[in-house]
């Protein structure tokens, strides 16, 4: 009776774990199915769009090598750069936004803070290209259009909404013990330390997670870059260049390409995502102690 | 040490914000100030001087930004603009001119140049169809003077028609734009190419059903028609009665036929490659491809007839132009002008041919004996003049798009049949005629 019943309930789990290990099989089969899809494409050796095999028939790293040295009509090296300098400093800017913000609507008590958050709430539902052309011409009116300052412009509206997104690493603050503060005010702390010596050191999960969020965006917003660079090809991101990759004037030539440039623009990303995960682990199963 | 940096970072990214609030602020009633101005009339024809002479020019300082395709402004295909922007200035010793570029490539003038008309170019080039969108918002100048008379007589009246909008002309044409037939010489004879049909019986060919900037060519050769001759919005797109359903009905066989590929994801092309598809329809953007794929087998026509209830008719594709045209807003109006019509001349168009193979369309170059023996040069031509319509650019042509895609689609699947031909013709008339907008 006694080992009857301990192999029903092993069967039982193995079943269990057996459905759940087939399932998370085929979510993992679809989730990297279009991932290996675009590497394959980028080492593929027949030319065009068109595939009639899911496996390339020859293997090759011209496509990478042409990305890079076939410059003259579009300068990916060029987009590439570009992108990282502007993701790199609107990464740093809306960091340092939204860890301000969230600070002082979680610790400081003042008239506006409810007003503040619920209007942040409303515009938060609004999609930010609404305001896109409006961002153009005040960009433009303060001499933000022309010349290397679209990079600067660029920066810009790349983290200047950041203070309206701070409701999640608010929620993180909230969860670190207010005693925590009071202690190191007694200690005759000003809110400031208190906000560097004390808040910052216990939220790196948040501030990796911000960090993360951040520096993506430049590399995925196609939009705002192309309103914002116009005519001038110098400026462009990443996001525009593969766009006209496949245009019909150059898919038949740059599809490859297109898939290399595709893999290039995750390297910069996974690179910054390896080295702060470690953080983000620790942090999340570390919690707080009070 | 790291934690002094931080609160730096913090206080100056602090400062930066205010400093960037207030400048905003002030900046802010700048949008309202660009539209009135751009609201000044530009209806009188900007007397453009063709500059007779160079004695007689005034000494003029200008600022000229000029925006072409990428492709015109690299090194390796022979930067064909910059080159001949310098040759102007250099035919023009009294104007001391400072050339500025961009990137626009044609197509996307309508874009970028109205999202801010007075930022944009001086001197653009565009396709054709943008133009109904850029004298709508004040951003193209009409042409008049010794420019217009040099455009009337050196392009074909079919050409001078795709750039002017009720007499007035707005562009300076430098190529033609359609699309034609690639095929294979060892599947087909020059004779087997004139018939679609004909072809089809022996082997694959590969059509982009799916686009509607293709699909309209079998019922226009059954006689549906765009608003009218093409310019007349009140009459409006005529796919109605049993001409539209025998086409309908024509292309529910076509599309069934096993020997047809849909040229979806570059189908076509890829199949000109392995030698499985015999022909396809494609556009002067493609010869190099085609000519790569193919080599010397590569041939090149206007478009094949279709046999539809035993008669031969011709099919009929969208033509339109590419033309260089000037910013209104632009402070030196007449420099731009010429050099917009220079950049239109005969001499700017051979050397965009011989750059970059771009057809010309100036009646002289055209008669010349080098350009007449270019396969390419001789179908494009022969395609604008015999075997297309211009494509409208009246505002309701923009209704047309969709449905017609869908329709593509739809043969695609499998959804229309000889049962509903005649249903799904007059359901795609009525929304062809349908504003989504109204």
């Amino acid at each position: 009776m006694k080992e009857q019943g301990t192999t029903s309930y092993r069967t039982k789990r193995l079943i269990t774990n057996i459905i759940v290990h087939v399932v998370l099989a085929i979510l993992a089969f679809v989730w990297v199915f279009p991932i290996l899809w675009v590497v394959l494409t980028s080492f593929r050796g027949e030319k065009g769009s068109y595939v009639s095999s899911f496996f390339p028939k020859t293997y090759t790293l011209a496509n990478y090598a042409k990305l890079f040295n076939d410059t003259a009509i579009l300068n990916f090296p060029k987009m590439f750069m570009n992108t990282l300098i502007i993701a790199i400093f609107s990464c740093i800017v809306s960091t340092v936004f939204v860890l301000a913000v969230s600070y002082c609507t979680s610790r400081l008590r003042f008239r506006m803070r409810k007003p503040y958050m619920n209007m942040a709430m409303i515009l938060g539902l609004f999609p930010g290209f609404m305001s896109m052309v409006a961002v153009y011409y005040i960009l433009k009116s303060i001499g933000l259009s022309e010349g290397s300052m679209i990079r600067v412009a660029l920066v810009l509206v790349y983290s200047g909404g950041a203070g309206l997104t701070f409701q999640i690493a608010k929620g993180f603050f909230d969860t670190i013990p207010k005693a925590l503060d009071e202690a190191a005010f007694l200690d005759g702390a000003t809110k400031f330390q208190v906000f560097y010596k004390v808040t910052i050191p216990l939220s790196k999960p948040i501030i990796v997670y911000t960090v993360l969020t951040s520096f993506i965006a430049p590399w995925v917003d196609f939009i705002f870059a192309k309103v914002i660079c116009r005519a001038n090809a110098e400026y462009y991101t990443v996001a525009i260049g593969l766009w006209r990759m496949l245009e019909k004037e150059y898919i038949d030539n740059w599809y490859t390409a297109f898939a290399a440039g595709s893999v290039c623009i995750s390297i910069p990303i996974a690179i910054l995502f390896v080295y702060l995960q470690r953080y983000y682990v620790e942090g999340m199963t570390g919690a707080v102690k009070g | 040490m790291k934690k002094k940096i931080l609160s730096v970072l913090l206080a100056s990214a602090m400062v930066a914000s205010l400093a960037g609030c207030g400048g905003k602020e002030e900046a802010a009633p700048a949008p309202s100030e660009g539209g009135t101005e751009a609201e000044a009339p530009a209806e009188a024809p900007a007397e453009g001087e063709a500059a007779p002479a160079a004695g007689e020019e005034e000494a003029v300082t200008a600022k000229l930004l000029v925006w072409g395709p990428a492709e015109d402004q690299s090194a390796e295909s022979g930067n064909w603009l910059p080159t001949m922007c310098e040759q102007f200035a250099a035919e023009h010793p009294n104007w001391d001119i400072t050339f500025e570029y961009g990137v626009c490539p044609e197509g996307d003038a309508k874009t970028n140049v109205t999202q801010d008309v007075e930022a944009a170019a001086d001197v653009y080039m565009f396709a054709n169809d943008n133009v109904t969108d850029l004298v709508k918002a004040n951003a193209i100048a009409r042409l008049g003077g010794e420019t217009e008379n040099a455009v009337k007589s050196t392009n074909s009246q079919a050409i001078v028609d795709s750039v002017s909008i009720d007499g007035a002309l707005y562009g300076v044409p430098f190529t033609t734009n359609t699309w034609f037939m690639y095929y294979d010489k060892s599947k087909f004879t020059e004779d087997e190419a004139k018939n679609l049909d004909t072809m089809i019986a022996k082997t694959k060919i590969s059509f982009p059903i799916t686009n509607s900037w293709y699909i309209q060519a079998f019922y226009v050769a059954n006689g549906c028609t765009f608003f009218g001759d093409g310019t007349d919005e009140a009459a409006g797109i005529d796919f109605s009665g049993d001409k539209a359903v025998a086409v309908t009905d024509y292309l529910v066989d076509l599309v069934a036929n096993p020997n047809f590929v849909d040229d979806r994801d570059g189908a076509g092309m890829a199949g000109l490659r392995d030698g499985s598809i015999g022909a396809i329809f494609s556009g002067s953007w493609d010869y190099a491809s085609a000519k790569e794929a193919l080599g010397d087998n590569l041939g090149i026509s206007s478009l094949p007839t279709i046999t539809i209830n035993g008669e031969e008719k011709q099919m009929m594709s969208f033509a339109g132009s590419k033309a260089i045209g000037v910013n209104p807003n632009c402070e030196n109006m007449q420099v731009a002008v010429a050099l917009a019509a220079y950049l239109g001349s005969a001499d700017a168009q051979k050397a965009h041919y011989d750059m970059r193979s771009v057809v010309p369309c100036n009646t002289e170059l055209l008669a010349q004996p080098e350009i007449q023996s270019d396969a390419l040069v001789v179908a494009q031509n022969e395609t604008f003049d015999k075997t297309a319509i211009i494509q409208p650019f009246v505002a309701a042509m923009s209704n047309y798009w969709t449905p017609a895609e869908n329709m593509g689609k739809a043969f695609v699947n499998g959804e229309i049949t000889h049962d509903n031909a005649a249903e799904k013709t007059e359901a795609l008339n009525e929304s062809m005629n349908t504003s989504v907008v109204d």
